[in-house]
């Protein structure tokens, strides 16, 4: 069934996210935009980003998805925070 | 002075396994402790544990953890448990541990926590089995807590969550989602002890400082939230005197 995007559409992304045993991703924002359903947030891989992408565009294959996830840094920290 | 690192949410699996450690290596350089805020693995899973423990294992500094809701999700917490303090990771569950640094006696008392809300915008224990049940388990998690911090004696005291104490770190989350992301009681847990600060994570998209209504620091060490391997926090004595 063509689903166009709708508050359904974006209801049944974000639990797609978070109840897909592949991905189990609860901190990424599901935004409608015009025509686009947009993803964003972070996660920590680029497998993990295309994971998500791959599941959602075959899940809803007639939905425009663009896909703004960023791989979370895991530098050292410069300085400290002192709480005195 | 004391050390504090912390870092939540670092839902571990082997596709990154092996992140985090070149800014391990510099941790003994930066901190007399790891905190780690829960939510260590995506499935709860014991595979996922071993990497949590593979990652964070030989640290050179204590390395003390709470469980997120994430490390729940396979209802496989003993084996979890387990594996993580076979890597030497030491799990906090309404329990706490004193350890002596350089800088004197650091206490951390542990609980996942849940949620519920914040004042005048929370659930109550009211109507259905279900959600009496939801707000039961928020009220034990809370007491566990408050029970910790106060048995613990030490020179500075932390306390450490999952889920938010306080609504000022959840800034940058929807509005809607506050009562799953936190409960007032856990702060009122935090401010029936001296305690100098409290970390948590769990919100992704908050921000990193609030306080308390009793004037305790709250700092929110998502991964997402720090975009870093870990902060540090500098503490001293009399942190809560001077706040």
């Amino acid at each position: 069934m063509n689903r166009r995007l709708d508050e359904y559409v974006e209801a049944d992304v974000q639990r797609l996210l978070t109840e897909d045993v592949d991905l189990a991703e609860q901190g990424i924002t599901v935004l409608r935009r015009e025509q686009n359903l947009v993803l964003c947030g972070e996660v920590e891989s680029q497998a993990r980003r295309d994971e998500i992408e791959r599941k959602v565009r075959a899940a809803f294959p007639d939905v425009a998805v663009l896909v703004d996830i960023g791989i979370t840094r895991t530098q050292p920290p410069g300085e400290a925070e002192d709480l005195s | 002075m004391i050390r504090v690192a912390a870092v939540a949410d670092v839902h571990m699996d082997s596709d990154v396994l092996g992140r985090y450690r070149p800014a391990l290596e510099e941790l003994p350089d930066k901190a007399d402790v790891l905190l780690l805020g829960g939510d260590l693995t995506r499935h709860g899973s014991a595979a996922e544990a071993e990497c949590v423990a593979t990652e964070f294992r030989d640290l050179g500094v204590p390395v003390i953890a709470v469980l997120g809701n994430h490390d729940h999700h396979r209802d496989q917490v003993p084996e979890v448990v387990k594996t993580l303090e076979g890597g030497g990771i030491a799990v906090l569950e309404g329990e706490g541990t004193v350890i002596d640094t350089p800088g004197g006696r650091l206490g951390v008392a542990g609980a996942k926590g849940f949620g519920g809300g914040f004042a005048g915008r929370c659930a109550s224990a009211f109507g259905e089995p279900e959600m009496k049940a939801f707000v039961q388990t928020t009220c034990d998690a809370a007491d566990r807590l408050s029970e910790a911090l106060r048995r613990l004696e030490c020179d500075v005291l932390v306390a450490l969550t999952h889920y938010a104490p306080v609504p000022d770190t959840l800034l940058g989350e929807p509005l809607e989602i506050y009562p799953f992301l936190g409960s007032y009681l856990l702060g009122q847990a935090i401010d029936s002890a001296p305690t100098a600060l409290a970390v948590h994570g769990h919100a992704h998209m908050g921000s990193e400082r609030g306080v308390t209504p009793g004037g305790v620091k709250v700092r929110n060490v998502a991964h997402p939230v720090i975009k870093q391997a870990y902060s540090v926090f500098h503490l001293h004595a009399r942190a809560r005197a001077a706040a």
